[in-house]
């Protein structure tokens, strides 16, 4: 069968700035699943590095870090927080984990929405005090932004120590590391199966939206939009719970008695114990610290 | 005379819906045969496997495996159980709903520690199978981050390790490169020294032509019309054109044009089985 000449001749009009034109939610909506795809690949990489907490045993690291999340908590001091902080950095840069990188993602996240979150708690109508700012009929009180301080402070250390988990352990060790510390089968089960189904899911979501995005002209309105979405959240789900069922059917198949065992054995080498040494001396030194320069 | 792995007598399988997946099969698998069972898409060939398997139960007639009638209630018992889950493999079609452990060590170990066995019995299984299949490298990778090829032989390997007599395939050529496809037949060639019984299904004719001893035909209204050796099967080529497993495809070659069976599938080259009609000057 012969192309139509007329239309192979012609050239297509080039593209130029007109109204109407910008990124479609379809394309918006797979380069966002894009990114958190390649996130978790990414996490991946990062754990592979040879770096100080990469090398520590994945149950004491897990342990060690939880500890100095608690302790984040516990102590009431800005300047104590702010340390805290600084170890976060410090173990970042000695995990090679990137610095920058890691502060972005925690102020961008944790402390700019702690931030937001308690700001208003500032507000003289909710914390008296001597005024810090004013702002025309209310005013930011001094205590209330030392709560303020403190809160942001403590979030994101907390937040900086829990991100060290998620970026210096492969997501296998992690599930390890719980089902050795007695967490039970099923837990650590539905959690190697949650994160796979989340990436398998990820990925149909993708692609659903490249396929639409390939076949739209316009953008389409916001009513027509949300139909369209509400329709293939349905469709997830339904594809969803038919991978349960095959996933499990898979299970059986290989005689699944109800039990996760694993070839993997950890086993605790010296600097694992040197490092849970320091780690709850320094812990229980920041707390006793505190407690002189607290408030 | 070896013995009879599975008979199947007059069995079908209605879903709840009350749609028909397989209608009044009766069907005998001997021990060390490779059987391919063919037909259209929705024919029930993954249902037949899954049957084969006992993750589906017949709602008419009866299935016996390896002497006993397998049942749901013969599976609630763990000695049944352990005995029928060690013998018979199912390496299901899509290799992501078949890898659900953290990473490919596990993956690979998961069946054999489910059958009770010592570490180092199953240790020395996983890398046997790991040099095998060629997949050493990948076993402290997360199944998640390897290629649809790699996912492929992995799954084979995670039902391989536990040293199966049945493996049962459900569309083993399905997604695998053309590399890959001569890898998977080798390895087919394997079991069938090895002695293993071998049951895939597919809709892929030239696998089926090149791996099976026996090729069983499903039409789409879900019945057995066809069972015989390959070249048996394959001459008859109006079944197939009835079961919709091929389909007449004229093109032309400057003033001649071919009219020809015409299949679909990796691989696929109904010529060598079914031949061609050459009608000249025909446009």
């Amino acid at each position: 069968m012969s192309a139509p000449l007329s239309r192979c001749q012609t050239d297509i009009a080039p593209a130029v700035n007109r109204r109407g034109g910008g990124r479609s939610l379809a394309r918006k909506t797979a380069d966002s699943v894009g990114h958190a795809v390649a996130d978790v690949l990414q996490n991946e990489e990062l754990a592979a590095r040879p770096g100080l907490l990469q090398r520590l045993d994945p149950r004491v690291k897990l342990l060690t870090l939880l500890l100095f999340a608690v302790t984040a908590s516990l102590v009431h001091a800005v300047w104590t927080l702010v340390a805290l902080i600084g170890l976060t950095m410090i173990l970042a840069a000695a995990s090679l984990v990137g610095v920058a990188s890691f502060a972005r993602k925690v102020w961008l996240s944790a402390g700019l929405f702690a931030l937001l979150v308690a700001l208003p708690s500032a507000l003289d109508v909710f914390t008296p005090g001597p005024a810090a700012v004013t702002l025309g009929p209310v005013s930011l009180t001094e205590p209330g932004l030392m709560g303020v301080a403190t809160l942001v402070t403590r979030v994101v250390a907390a937040a900086g120590f829990a991100l060290l988990v998620v970026w210096t352990m492969r997501w296998t060790d992690l599930l390890r590391a719980l089902s050795s510390l007695r967490l039970p089968d099923v837990v650590v089960a539905t959690l190697a199966m949650t994160q796979k189904q989340i990436l398998t899911l990820l990925r149909t979501v993708e692609q659903i939206h490249l396929a639409r995005e390939s076949r739209t002209l316009t953008r389409g309105t916001t009513r027509e939009n949300r139909a369209w979405v509400t329709e293939r959240m349905a469709f997830v789900m339904r594809k969803s719970m038919k991978t349960a069922d095959d996933v499990y059917d898979a299970m059986l198949a290989r005689g699944f008695t109800g039990a996760m065992p694993s070839l993997v054995t950890l086993r605790m080498r010296p600097r694992d114990w040197v490092w849970a040494a320091a780690s709850v001396a320094l812990c229980a030194t920041v707390i006793a610290a505190d407690r002189v320069v607290g408030p | 005379m070896r013995g009879t792995d599975f008979t199947l007598n007059g069995v079908g399988h209605e879903y709840r819906a009350g749609a028909t997946a397989l209608a009044a099969i009766d069907l005998s698998i001997g021990c060390g045969q490779h059987v391919a069972i063919v037909g259209a898409n929705g024919s029930g060939k993954s249902t037949l496997l899954k049957m084969l398997d006992g993750l589906v139960f017949p709602t008419a007639g009866e299935i016996v495996a390896f002497g006993a009638p397998l049942t749901e209630a013969a599976l609630e018992d763990p000695v049944f159980r352990r005995d029928f889950r060690a013998r018979v493999g199912f390496v299901f079609q899509e290799a992501d709903v078949q890898l659900f452990c953290p990473d490919v060590l596990d993956e690979l170990a998961f069946g054999p520690l489910q059958l009770g066995l010592p570490e180092d019995e199953v240790r020395r299984r996983v890398h046997e199978v790991a040099g095998h299949l060629r997949i050493e490298k990948l076993l402290d990778r997360a199944p998640y981050s390897l290629s649809g090829g790699e996912k492929k032989r992995v799954a084979m390997a995670s039902v391989v390790t536990m040293q199966p007599h049945v493996l049962l395939l459900d569309e083993p050529t399905s997604a695998l490169d053309p590399r890959s496809q001569v890898w998977l037949l080798d390895v087919l060639a394997d079991w069938k020294r090895e002695g293993r019984t071998v049951v895939m299904a597919t809709h892929d004719l030239s696998a089926a032509a090149e791996s099976a001893d026996r090729i069983v035909v499903l039409s789409e209204d879900h019945t057995l019309v066809a069972d015989g050796t390959p070249d048996e099967v394959l001459a008859q080529r109006e079944l197939l054109l009835s079961v919709n497993l091929i389909h007449e495809h004229t093109h032309r070659h400057a003033s001649t044009a071919h009219r020809h069976a015409h299949a679909h599938g990796p691989g696929a080259d109904p010529d060598e089985a079914h031949g061609h009609q050459r009608e000249r000057g025909r446009d």
